[in-house]
């Protein structure tokens, strides 16, 4: 018996913690098992569908099984994949899947569940306006609702139901369900099925009679579903672990909350024509209704917004003008042939693709952004275009960099443009709001994240499902520590000390790993906007996000990129923020008027002290290059242009690291091995064809473009080829195809005439990059503002400390280290004072005409700004005593304390304590500050408090509780002389050591970092003197690893390394824990050093509140770890 | 924390979910000693020591533990505070005479403690702030009458135990001391760490006394007998019983009232309570059957002096006028309250695992669809009967056999509904059937075992079974069939 069968009310995981399928794993076996199509309806979401439509294209295109892309971090390049093989033992051949693909339909709708008792309703368009129509429901639904929620009635269906094909799935009791059939009816004609399922629950064929005879009288057919919720019966326990994450149960707990059987998965057409004997009409008419739907997702014709088009001018003339405009003022002394080659060709591939129109709608946002004196600067591949210079949305500057603009965007490509652009962190909100207040929320939206399960969240949830300890649980969890590994390895369960061979042990590792990858919710896109020229809303359902004022939309960017609708990311950078500030400094200050791109790296006269500054990895406050790894970089890769600059960011990244070309690389650049490109056969090629890829990496291959052109250029791959490995590298964990493309790249060099062993080492090289290189024009963005905060930090090094501290928190390090470098750099910084300090940190004009630090109440923890503002305002000629700031400031008695709790009153002649004193006795709240002030001098005589005076120590340690730095003295200091007995150095004596030399050093710890292969723990410790790197082998760190992990005063015993570049690090051997000396600097209080941003023990999670007062003991905030 | 291993033990730490995060509770010795402090995270701490023993903090145990330390205390003294979550209060005034005097008494305190494991740390003195800020954050032992100004002189400031902020704040002004703070004039320290200051000052320093809640009630009357030598034979202790009795009644009599509830505490040697407490339906001072009742209750539940009794104390908690008229006697209606009331008396006589009830259980298995649960015990959550469905027959027969028989049957391969089948020889038509329901196994407790697919049949007599068959012609290995159970 031949029936054909479509399942047409499939959920995905996208149904969220009910569905236990991937829409993508749902398509492909549906299609394997011979259905003839298959709709995909999610619980009140559209979220899912277009994974499963890019399946299909792809499936039709090369009938390869598609691969999932995760996202991992923020950084270009940063996913995980997550492969999605063919079940079972089957080799299905590539061309029987794409004939079996191309006569496959997949429908696409959202099961609609009603909050008014109505049972669900499963809809599908009919075409184009029937998906604007779901589209605008589900939207309606969404903005009723907190985030995450759907609030829909059925009279929002019915009120126009126009273009919908809608089928109502009956509950386990059928009362009522006529009446919801004849409404629908008469809303929408011919246009309403009655779903029936199978599920083996005892009465099924009874049941079936019923709803015949039910659908027959409402004269609506009845159409056969199985209602499914995973695509195969094994994927039961999996849906039973998300049922219980959703309903906050365990196993065993669960009970009939649980199906009772494993039915809902997709069969075969000869089974559900076998459940379905007694109403075969319900299995055809499966056919029927998939013929009636006519909209499949690239009907989605996207159009870019047109406002910034002035009257008279077409998209595209108006960019030309502008561009040509704006060159002309860009390049006063005329365009060099150069540029305008570059305008003219992309212009005429930018009228070939017809996106002018996306040009001109970023022009317009990045021209909103000057207007408001926002800082922006595109990044990523923008930065290859040169019209996207000349509009002033990248830093680019073409006449100076040679751009790849087909890197950007190519005619064979055909992917819609992709431009990024960074503003100031503080105020990247105001353009957002502008984005919505130009665009409206009908046409704007953000775009959705969907946030998965990584492997400790699902390891966390399916070990409470399990009923696991919450010890073992949070053990197994650790065990994948920043890693996406799709397998989870025996051996670091054992490591976590739980027995992998533990069956309970093995069931939860086995369901976490099924679950990794599953959508847990769909959050909102840190700042991906998807803009519409007609209503978003019909193109995909918005929802409101957990912010006010934010709605997003609910596709994310993979999915925005597959349907190739346009987006632009307005994201956040601090240093943008840094900048902005230490320019409006400039101004105020030195009468120096600076742009972004008003800097010349490669030809100004003051260039020389910037690259000397950075070759000596005086870098701290600088952006990209202040690391460690970068300060330990800088001094042998030695820049002395831009392009180093370009080099030096790409080059400390995972991919040059893991792929081994940091060293060739440096050793290439200092002359010590010889720079060559090998050539193919003469007959197969021009003897400069790798030259021209590599030159300018010295033959290294260390950006991301460059291992793709090297495989294309070199083994003549095709451009397929290249997508294939670059889709294989990123997989290359776990598949074999990386083989295919190993023996293809080797022989295809090889046949060309290359050396067998160069051509394997290229192999290898692209290999370790996996997907994690840098593209060339992200690196030259990024590069342009490492320059601008060098010169800063360079020239105005007071100016540069203080808008970075008015612009924390960023960057790796704490307020305490950027004062003390600016102290360094001959700064005087100056203490926070109710007589002088503002809330942000200000310049003072010093006797000799030099510039003064002055902290800010910013610095002071627990004062906000608007205190701080009041207080500044409120100042006029200065407070002579603290009745007259309590009245006059208008401070609660707590912000009063904190400041002199801070120290903050000696311009009245008070210190801490005696200010304390003084304040503590005003009223806590209540009356008005004008009665406290009465109240006050009423008490006026009061006895003499003969309070003991406060030692140094005692303040450096209150300080380093309320400011978390100390200007009064390093804490080491105070403790030096015992340790000078002790024969413990500074690190200035430290570094003037030989190399080998033996040396005993203790400081405290800044920043623990624990890179890629974990061979080396990296400390970083601090003194007065300055800063030690201490290098400690695995070997040694499993010794001393109580120390190293919860020491703030770090004792170490070891020898000196000094590389030939002067590059000193201390080689642990011993390390002692001497955190209690601390406690000698003052019995009462515990200081607070503030440990690094950039600490790995510390970061993964912010630190958290602990048992007692947190400003008793947050010396050293306490996380998770590393093990 | 009870004995911590040796040093050669890896460190213990018990750990409760805090603020979002595993944590320490509290933390042994030997976990001390590498620095791992209680308020750390779990993570943390596993980060600096890798093999950490792990138990997870049990407050509920901690408390009772606590209790049952103040009942032993109870042989010092009948007014014993708690003061969690690690104190104990003990108001010995008028009792340590008994004991020789208060620093006898306080040895005795610690070495019967100590001698059980824990680490105290005891005071004596005039108030129980005072003792209570000298035992934890001092060392006195026992404060002379008066002399607590003086012994708290030099206490840290933290021994007011005020909130962190004025801790940090009289620190910051220099006052560590409760010297300090005694030295100086009252009125400008209350005007800058609040009042609360001097009162937390004064009842340290004695001025100031307050109630203690205690643990038990005193109750009406208690008579009790202390032994010098531990008291071991059975009989000897209901001799001791009797007298006990004897007195007791002989007191209420003297003030009209008869007893409701009598509690007897036996205190062994080696510590912990034993308690024994027998109800009367009405007001009693007969001795006899008040004796007759605790012999009853006592011979049941096997009564191991152990290493012997060394005080036992009969208390009257609950007792009334003697009423001179009796209840009614017709014992007809038995109220819910006496259903109740049976179940408790045959609990109390026969135990309380041997008088079970029906409980539901919340799954899709109909094997474990109930079980049986002690009467007098509180339903688990969430169980509750299925609702039968209005307008549907009865989905479960009300009999089920366990082990489900298995039966040889008739049916359409591979997956047809039953034709007829022979059970104890004899064969039945099926003539109705509806199914199949199938239902799956809870895979994470067998997952071995095939789902079953249910039958509701009927034979031609008229009769209704309920078959099952495990697997799938041609799909499972074997496939069998089974009487699971019979309609009504």
């Amino acid at each position: 018996m031949t029936s054909a069968y479509a399942e047409l009310v499939a959920a995905t995981n996208f149904s969220f913690l009910r569905g236990a399928a991937h829409p993508q794993q749902m398509l492909q076996t549906a299609m394997l098992l011979g259905q003839t199509g298959l709709g995909i309806a999610d619980r009140n979401t559209v979220a899912g569908v277009v994974r499963a439509y890019s399946a299909l294209k792809q499936l039709q295109e090369d009938g390869t099984p598609p691969i999932q892309k995760v996202r991992e971090g923020s950084g270009p390049g940063e996913y995980a994949f997550i492969e999605h093989p063919i079940k079972g033992d089957l080799e299905v051949p590539k061309e029987e899947l794409k004939r079996l693909a191309k006569t496959f339909k997949l429908v696409v709708g959202a099961r609609l569940v009603f909050a008014d008792g109505t049972p669900d309703i499963v809809t599908y368009p009919t075409d184009r306006t029937g998906w604007g129509r779901l589209c605008r429901l589900l939207t309606t639904g969404n903005r009723r609702a907190r985030k995450g929620a759907c609030t829909l009635y059925l009279d929002d269906l019915l009120a126009d139901a126009a273009d919908l094909l809608l089928i109502v799935m009956p509950e386990r009791r059928l009362d009522g369900l006529g009446r919801t059939l004849a409404q629908a009816r008469e809303a929408t004609p011919g246009a309403i099925w009655l779903g029936a399922a199978m599920h083996r629950r005892g009465d099924d064929r009874r049941r079936l009679l019923r709803l015949k005879a039910l659908a027959e009288e409402a004269r609506v057919p009845l159409l056969a579903v199985n209602n499914v919720l995973y695509d195969t019966p094994e994927a039961r326990d999996l849906q039973d672990i998300v049922t219980c994450i959703r309903e906050g149960v365990t196993l065993a707990a669960a009970g009939r909350r649980l199906e009772a059987n494993a039915e809902r998965h997709l069969k075969p057409p000869e089974e559900m024509a076998r459940l379905f004997r007694d109403a075969p009409e319900a299995v055809a008419e499966t056919q029927d209704f998939l013929a009636r739907t006519d909209f499949s997702l690239d009907q989605l014709r996207y159009h870019y917004p047109d406002e910034p088009v002035p009257l008279g001018y077409t998209a595209q003339s108006w960019l030309e003008t502008l561009v040509w405009r704006r060159a002309s003022f860009l390049y006063p002394n005329g365009l060099s042939r150069k540029v305008e080659r570059l305008l003219k060709e992309e212009l005429a591939l930018i009228k070939e693709l017809d996106i002018a129109r996306y040009f001109l709608t970023i022009h317009d946002i990045v021209r909103v952004a000057e207007d408001k004196g926002i800082l922006c600067q595109g990044r990523g591949s923008a930065a290859n275009s040169a019209v996207c210079y000349v509009l002033g949305i990248t830093a680019a500057d073409p006449a100076k960099h040679d751009l790849l603009f087909a890197r950007f965007i190519s005619s064979q490509r055909r992917e819609p443009p992709d431009i990024d652009v960074d503003f100031e962190h503080e105020r990247r909100e105001e353009i957002i709001q502008h984005i919505y207040e130009r665009y409206g929320r009908e046409r704007a939206g953000i775009a959705a994240t969907v946030i998965h399960y990584r492997p400790r969240s699902a390891m966390r949830e399916v070990g409470k499902v399990l009923g696991l300890t919450a010890d073992v649980t949070a053990r197994l969890a650790s065990t994948q520590w920043g890693s996406w590994g799709n397998e989870i390895v025996d051996e670091h369960v054992r490591q976590a000390g739980v027995d992998p061979a533990n069956p309970e042990i093995r069931r939860a590792l086995n369901l976490a790993s099924r679950l990794l990858g599953f959508p847990r919710h769909l959050s909102q896109h840190v700042g991906g906007f998807v803009l519409a020229r007609g209503r978003l809303d019909e193109v995909v359902p918005i929802g409101n996000a957990a912010m006010p004022d934010r709605t997003f939309i609910e596709w994310d960017k993979d999915d925005i990129d597959a349907l190739r609708l346009m987006k632009v990311d307005v994201l956040a950078l601090g240093m943008l923020t840094c900048i902005r500030k230490a320019f409006e400094l400039l101004k105020r200050y030195e009468g120096i008027d600076l742009k972004l791109n008003g800097f010349d790296p490669d030809g100004s006269d003051d260039r020389f002290k910037v690259y000397e500054m950075l070759q000596e990895a005086d870098s701290l406050g600088v952006f990209q290059v202040e690391s460690r790894a970068q300060m330990n970089m800088l001094p042998r890769l030695k820049p002395k242009e831009f392009y180093d600059l370009v080099i030096e960011v790409a080059l400390v990244r995972p991919g040059p690291i893991q792929g081994d070309m940091v060293h060739p690389y440096l050793r290439r650049r200092n002359g010590l091995e010889e720079v060559v490109y090998p050539a193919p056969a003469p007959e197969h090629g021009h003897k400069n064809e790798l030259f021209d890829v590599l030159h300018r990496t010295l033959g290294v291959p260390l950006f991301q473009e460059q291992a793709m052109r090297l495989a294309m250029v070199a083994a003549k791959f095709t451009d397929g080829d290249a997508n294939g490995l670059r889709r294989a590298m990123a997989t290359f964990r776990n598949v074999g195809t990386i083989h295919t493309f190993e023996t293809k790249m080797i022989a295809g060099m090889v046949r060309r005439g290359y050396d067998p062993d160069f051509a394997k080492r290229c192999f290898e090289q692209i290999k370790g990059f996996g997907s994690y290189g840098f593209p060339e024009s992200h690196a030259v963005s990024f590069a342009n503002l490492v320059y601008v905060s060098s010169w800063l930090k360079c020239y105005h090094p007071a100016i540069f400390a203080c808008a970075l501290l008015n612009s924390q928190p960023m960057g790796f390090y704490a307020p305490a280290q950027i004062v003390r470098d600016a102290e360094a750099h001959g700064v005087e910084v100056r203490s926070v004072d109710i007589n002088h300090s503002a809330y942000d940190c200000t310049l003072e004009l010093c006797q000799d005409g030099a510039l003064a630090l002055r902290l800010g109440f910013r610095q002071v923890d627990g004062f906000s700004r608007a205190e701080g503002e009041r207080l500044a305002q409120a100042r006029g000629m200065g407070f002579a005593s603290v009745e007259e700031l309590a009245t006059r400031g208008k401070l609660p008695a707590h912000s009063l304390r904190r400041l002199a709790d801070a120290d903050a009153f000696r311009s009245l002649g008070l210190d801490r304590r005696d200010a304390l004193w003084a304040v503590r006795r005003l009223p806590d709240d209540g009356p008005l500050p004008l009665w406290a002030a009465a109240d006050a001098r009423e008490l006026g005589d009061e006895p003499e408090a003969r309070l003991p005076p406060m030692a140094l120590g005692e303040h450096v340690a209150a300080d380093y509780q309320t400011l978390r730095l100390s200007l009064k003295a390093h804490p080491m200091e105070i403790l030096r002389p015992l340790f000078r007995r002790e024969r413990i150095i500074t690190s200035a004596e430290l570094a003037a050591l030989g190399h080998g030399a033996w040396a005993r050093h203790a400081g405290v710890v800044l920043v623990r970092q624990r890179p890629g292969n974990g061979k080396a723990i990296f400390i970083t410790l601090e003194d007065e003197a300055g800063i030690t790197n201490v290098v400690m082998w695995e070997s040694t760190f499993e010794r001393f690893r109580r120390e190293a992990m919860s020491a703030r005063l770090l004792l170490v015993e070891g020898r000196v390394q000094k590389s030939p570049e002067g590059i000193v690090h201390l080689m642990a051997e011993r390390a002692f824990d001497r955190t209690e000396e601390l406690k000698r600097l003052s019995e009462n209080h515990d200081p607070t050093i503030e440990i690094s941003r950039a600490d790995e023990v510390l970061r993964p999670q912010p630190p958290r509140q602990q048992a007692t007062h947190p400003r008793n003991v947050r010396i050293l905030p306490k996380s998770r770890d590393f093990h | 924390m009870r004995r911590s291993g040796g040093p050669d033990e890896p460190p213990l730490v018990l750990t409760e979910l805090a603020t979002g995060a595993l944590r320490l509770a509290a933390v042994s010795r030997g976990a001390l000693a590498v620095g791992l402090t209680p308020g750390l995270t779990l993570a943390d701490a596993r980060a600096r020591i890798p093999r950490l023993v792990t138990i997870e903090h049990d407050p509920a145990a901690d408390d009772a533990l606590l209790e049952l330390m103040a009942e032993d205390c109870e042989r010092w003294t009948p007014l014993v505070a708690l003061d969690p979550p690690h104190g104990l209060l003990l108001d010995i005034t008028g009792c340590a005479h008994l004991f020789g005097d208060e620093a006898a008494l306080r040895h005795r305190v610690l070495r019967r403690f100590r001698r059980a494991g824990f680490t105290v740390n005891a005071t004596v003195a005039g108030t129980p702030d005072a003792a209570r800020a000298l035992a934890r954050f001092g060392r006195a032992a026992v404060v002379p009458t008066g002399g607590e100004a003086a012994a708290a002189r030099s206490l840290p400031v933290a021994a007011l135990e005020l909130p962190d902020e004025t801790h940090v704040a009289l620190r910051r002004a220099g006052l560590k001391r409760l010297a300090d703070l005694m030295d100086r004039p009252s009125r400008p320290l209350s005007a800058r760490f609040g009042a609360q200051l001097a009162t937390r000052l004064n009842r340290v320093l004695g001025r100031e006394d307050r109630r203690i809640t205690p643990l038990r009630a005193l109750p009406p009357c208690f008579v009790e007998q202390n032994f010098p030598e531990p008291l071991a034979d059975p009989e000897d202790v209901f001799r001791v019983l009797r007298q006990l009795v004897e007195h007791a009644a002989k007191t209420m009599e003297g003030r009209g009232e008869g007893g409701r509830v009598f509690e007897a505490s036996f205190f062994p040697s080696d510590g912990g309570v034993r308690r024994s407490r027998v109800e009367t339906g009405r007001p009693s001072r007969d001795a006899k059957s008040i004796l007759r009742l605790f012999r009853e209750k006592l011979d049941t539940a096997p009564f191991d002096p152990g290493f012997g009794f060394d005080l036992i104390r009969l208390a009257v908690p609950v007792a009334e006028p003697l009423a001179a008229t009796q209840p009614q006697l017709d014992g007809k209606a038995l109220e819910d309250g006496e259903l109740a009331s049976l179940v408790d008396r045959l609990a109390a006589r026969f135990g309380a695992a041997r008088v079970l009830r029906f409980s539901a259980v919340d799954t899709h298995d109909p094997s474990r669809s109930e079980k049986l649960v002690p009467a007098t015990a509180a339903l688990p959550d969430g169980a509750s009967w299925p609702e039968p469905e209005p307008g549907e027959p009865p989905l479960r027969p009300l009999q089920l056999f366990e082990p489900p028989l298995q039966v040889s049957v008739v049916a359409e391969v591979p997956d047809g509904p039953p034709a007829g089948f022979r059970w104890r020889r004899v064969f039945h038509h099926v003539v109705r059937v509806e199914g199949p329901e199938r239902i799956a196994p809870e895979w994470w407790r067998d997952p071995d075992r095939p789902a079953r697919d249910y039958y509701r049949v009927e034979d031609r007599e008229g009769r209704r079974f309920w078959l099952f068959r495990t697997g799938l012609y041609g799909e499972a290995p074997e496939t069998n069939w089974y009487l699971h159970g019979l309609f009504a």
